[in-house]
């Protein structure tokens, strides 16, 4: 057999071995009474991603490529694409802390900053490039079309 | 009606989907839902969720050392857990706009038709579907942890540990089954796709703006960029955050006689008067939380040697630490012999120049150097010697 077969089927031995070693453990720990709580969750969590979440993300890169894509040019499609992304990541970092935020707490160390301020001046900032970067290439695309 | 025309459209209708799967040729139309976008990120992604396994298990260990390795705990390097477990969290952060970009570059594969073609096929797919499940609620669960936010019915920090190997485990598979497309897709090839560029960049600033814009809590030069983290480090009573304050842990006045009892070959006890009258000694070490956050400042207090010393402690001893908060996971905690007899290691009396407050545990805390904060136990009111 050859070294690269041996270590593939390793890899994989590996994190069957993994796996099992998790598994064994979720189910036996005594402080996680209830397992299936746990299963609930993990396929919740996968069926909100990959049913709802993932087909809304397509319909927006649908949009974008109809209505947005063929009147700019290739670097406003980019700086589009990496303004859209970097407020999508941020919602999901800064918008949980928002929301908790907004809750009364009892320990006034933890979540000390105006998160929802923050977040939403964030928004604003990449929306403000955004329709710059738009604006400035419907323009140019005009312009070189009216010469 | 002719039986046979009015039910062959629809037969063959039918037949034609088992053949070609629910969706048409061509659904996806973004080039990007193709291999080589797939190792990019998934390198990236696999390197940030092995940080977070190593660094978990590390932390772990600290934790809930199990017996063979509790006496060879190092308390040196002073900064090593503070390193470790910001980089656990830091990794964490930025795993989730990749886990997004990832799972956005191959979801059509979901769709692959037919859905399974044989045993090892199943295999993969399996291993697919724990590794996407077991990644998603670990993100989930730690991003919420960070802000002590707890809305499920399992208990946090073991159900977050289980997760972990699970994850690993199903990258390990999943590497493995699809050895010989990242290989093929490993390196470059030219020319390059214009909207990858582009893609990766975007994932690229995407990792890094959250990265900034929380990695404050921990990094000192980041302060000024932090907007999104759950703490600030010179944000607190003295300066200083608080994981568990004293309302919470029952705590808000000590004992009117309380005294520290340390047990041992020689036993004693000392009233505060008497711990202020020995000699004290102020160490810069940081507290470094299990979530992440990180903060230095000046302790000042009794070194841990000198009582252990006085109550006639063998020099390999370990030392158990009992707060006189009523309950709690971490009323009890136990300090590794290297950590006991390292002179950096107080029971400290004081924080910044100050007494203890309660929320800070008065009248006596233990604050030792390489250690989650959560053992750095509050409101002592015994040492006892193992
Ligand atoms: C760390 C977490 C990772 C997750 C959650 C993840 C997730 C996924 C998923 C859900 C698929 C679709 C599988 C299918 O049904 O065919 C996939 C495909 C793939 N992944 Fe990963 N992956 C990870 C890491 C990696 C790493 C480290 C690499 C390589 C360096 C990688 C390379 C690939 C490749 C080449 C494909 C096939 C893409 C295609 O057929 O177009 N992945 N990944």
């Amino acid at each position: 057999m050859r070294a690269g077969t041996v270590l593939r089927a390793a890899t994989a031995l590996g994190g069957a071995a993994l796996i099992g070693y998790g598994l064994y453990g979720l189910l036996h720990d005594h402080y996680i009474t209830d397992p299936l709580d746990v299963l609930g969750w993990a396929a919740g969590g996968l069926v909100l991603h990959d049913g709802i979440w993932l087909p809304l993300v397509c319909l927006a890169t649908v949009l974008f490529a109809r209505l947005v894509a063929p009147r700019v040019g290739t670097l406003a499609r980019s700086v589009l694409t990496v303004l859209a992304v970097t407020a999508l990541a941020l919602t999901a970092v800064a918008l949980p802390a928002a929301l908790r935020a907004g809750t009364p707490r009892v320990n006034a160390t933890v979540l000390p900053l105006p998160y929802l301020r923050n977040y939403l001046l964030a928004l604003a900032a990449l929306a403000g490039l955004a329709v710059a970067t738009a604006g400035w290439a419907v323009l140019a695309r005009r312009r070189a079309g009216r010469r | 009606m002719d039986l046979k025309t009015s039910r062959t459209p629809r037969a063959a209708r039918l037949q034609a989907l088992l053949r070609r799967g629910p969706l048409p040729e061509g659904a996806f139309r973004s080039p990007l839902h193709e291999p080589r976008t797939a190792v990019v990120i998934g390198r990236w992604l696999g390197a940030a969720l092995l940080i977070c396994f190593a660094t978990g298990l590390f932390s772990h260990v600290l934790q809930d050392p199990p017996s063979w390795l509790r006496d060879h705990l190092p308390s040196r390097p002073v900064d090593g857990y503070r390193v470790t477990q910001g980089l656990h969290v830091i990794s964490g952060i930025a795993a989730v706009p990749l886990l997004g970009a990832k799972l956005w570059t191959v979801y059509p594969r979901l769709f692959e038709w037919p859905p399974v073609r044989g045993v090892r096929h199943a295999l993969e797919r399996v291993g697919i579907a724990v590794l996407v499940a077991a990644l998603l609620l670990e993100l989930f669960t730690g991003l919420l942890n960070t802000l002590q936010w707890y809305p499920w019915p399992f208990p946090f920090r073991q159900t977050h540990f289980w997760l972990g190997w699970l994850a690993t485990g199903g990258l390990l598979v999943h590497v493995a089954a699809k050895a010989p497309l990242i290989a093929e897709h490993w390196r470059r090839v030219r020319p390059a796709l214009v909207e990858r560029r582009g893609f990766l960049t975007a994932v690229a600033v995407s990792v890094g703006a959250v990265t900034l814009t929380t990695a404050g809590q921990t990094v000192p030069g980041l302060r000024r960029l932090d907007l999104f983290a759950p703490r600030r480090p010179d944000l607190g009573p003295l300066g200083l955050p608080i994981n568990r304050t004293a309302a919470q842990a029952g705590t808000t006045t000590a004992p009117a006689d309380w005294q520290l009892v340390v047990d041992g070959p020689r036993a004693y006890r000392l009233t505060l008067a008497d711990l202020r009258a020995m000699a004290q000694v102020t160490v810069r070490l940081p507290i470094a939380c299990v979530e992440g956050w990180s903060a230095d400042a000046h302790w000042t207090g009794v070194r841990v040697r000198d009582l252990l010393d006085r109550a006639g402690a063998p020099p390999g001893a370990r030392v158990r630490v009992t707060s006189f908060e009523a309950d709690g996971p971490y009323a009890v905690s136990e300090l590794p012999a290297d950590h006991a007899r390292d002179p950096l290691t107080l029971l400290a009396l004081r924080v910044n120049g100050e007494e203890l407050t309660a929320d800070h545990g008065f009248p006596a805390r233990i604050i030792a150097p390489n250690r989650p904060g959560v053992l750095q136990t509050k409101w002592v009111a015994r040492l006892e010697v193992l």
